[in-house]
């Protein structure tokens, strides 16, 4: 039976906190609530008390700023598809949200809730690593952040510890030079999730050479992987001397992070296959937005 | 009880937190065009407009709407006048069995209102959170854009 639950509406972030610590375990955050909504019905999760965080104001905001973009964590994937034009790292986090669920649900799904829903296949995850994000979490004694490959903790699960909301992610941009990120994803069918998926973002000083390279992967473990220290071989190099070989060097190395199940949508066989094509293709992408050749 | 404003109006649908918007629209209100197929947010068919935007009424829970303004289909005629995208969809026969339907023209106007003038691409990635089962979907696009032309109309006459 689906359980039944009474509903709440925080009127601050804080109070959202406040009533999640008074609450207890039962007490479950509403963001959009498209994924809880969905997991109740589905009798995935029982909830007590819903604590609908939706319109805070505070938390619904996308800064462009010299070191860092900032979205909060209540920004609906329909504001972060229609951020484009504010920044080139956007204009790539939009083409990612378009491939998320249909319009309706982008319109109510917020990209905090998509975070905290930690779903292995999530879309805009493997970005969020790749790029180096931070997740600020704001609990009952301040605020704390933690990296992005950190926050997620397993299927459904996050750093996120009793009393504590997502408030933000904080994407660095860096000081001297160009960050650029692309996403590949296998699919069946549109509106369902990724069979496999990753993300690469590449950073280039303005001497033209790569100065860092972070990967992302998705749907190959029941987290998102960090699959960054495989980008040895590309870090030092200048854009002009990129080669297919070199990227597909990395793809190889950070597809052995890789440890995908066979389910109803894929086998491991080929999803392990796919991770290595897909992130070389990935890598290509963030090369040619950059400005190079391959 | 709870206030919710469904197409202008003020109405009162129960205070109970653990029910989807979709159920209280059908069920305290009987504005029944909010129809449910998938229960998942995947087929759109109740789709409804939340101060404008397109959102699946299943996935959304009623005390959600609270404070915003809800339009549904019954909403959308003023009178005995239909909306221009209800006269298009009649004009370009924009559906089959019909089941869909208002979950498409509350999609197409939220749609039109961001691209009044699109093209048939647009319109299918528009209406790309709609699943038409009897696959009437090229009638569907015509009918889109026949809306555009009805509601462009009077504009392009003041010209």
């Amino acid at each position: 039976m689906k359980s039944s639950f009474t509903y709440q509406r925080a009127t601050t972030p804080i109070e959202a906190v406040a009533m999640l610590a008074q609450k207890g375990a039962g007490a479950k955050i509403w963001a959009g609530g498209t994924d809880m909504t969905l997991h109740w019905q589905q009798e995935k999760t029982k909830p007590t008390v819903c604590i609908d965080i939706r319109d805070l104001k505070e938390l619904d905001y996308i800064k462009v700023e010299r070191d860092a973009i900032r979205i909060g964590a209540l920004t609906s994937l329909a504001t972060l598809e229609r951020s484009a034009d504010q920044h080139h790292v956007l204009a790539s986090l939009s083409k990612i949200t378009k491939l998320m669920a249909t319009p309706q649900t982008r319109t109510l799904a917020t990209v905090g809730g998509n975070l905290c829903n930690a779903s292995p296949a999530a879309d805009l995850s493997p970005a969020f690593v790749a790029l180096g994000a931070t997740a600020m979490i704001l609990g009952e004694s301040g605020s704390r952040e933690v990296a992005m490959f950190d926050f997620f903790q397993g299927v459904n699960k996050t750093a996120l510890n009793g009393a504590e909301i997502l408030e933000e992610v904080t994407i660095p941009l860096p000081s001297d030079g160009e960050i650029h990120v692309s996403y590949r994803r296998i699919d069946r069918t549109v509106v369902d999730i990724a069979l496999v998926n990753g993300s690469a973002a590449v950073s280039v000083g303005s001497d033209g050479v790569i100065s860092k390279v972070g990967v992302g992967l998705g749907a190959v473990a029941p987290i998102i992987l960090d699959a960054s220290d495989a980008s040895a071989e590309l870090e030092g190099t200048a854009l002009a001397d990129v080669t297919v070989g070199k990227l597909a060097a990395v793809a190889a190395t950070a597809a052995k992070h890789a440890k995908p199940i066979s389910d109803i949508r894929a086998s491991a066989g080929y999803r392990q296959d796919m991770v290595e094509i897909m992130l070389r293709r990935a890598l290509e992408d963030t090369i040619k937005n950059h400005g190079g050749t391959i | 009880m709870t206030v919710l404003k469904v197409n202008g109006r003020k109405v009162e649908i129960s205070d109970r937190g653990d029910r989807t918007l979709a159920d209280a629209l059908r069920t305290d209100l009987g504005l029944i065009g909010a129809r449910v197929s998938c229960s998942e947010g995947e087929c759109g068919s109740c789709t409804i407009l939340v101060d404008g935007l397109p959102q699946t009424s299943c996935l959304m829970l009623a005390q959600q709407a609270e404070g915003k303004n809800i339009t549904t289909i019954e909403g959308l005629a003023d009178g005995e006048n239909l909306h221009p995208i209800q006269q298009a969809f009649i004009e370009e026969q924009g559906f089959q069995c019909g089941f869909c339907t208002p979950g498409f023209i509350l999609s197409a106007k939220a749609f039109l209102e961001e691209n009044p003038n699109p093209t048939a691409d647009e319109v299918s990635i528009g209406m790309s959170g709609n699943i038409c089962r009897c696959g009437a979907y090229p009638y569907i696009v015509k009918a889109v854009l026949r809306a555009a032309e009805l509601m462009n109309a009077p504009a392009q006459a003041a010209e």
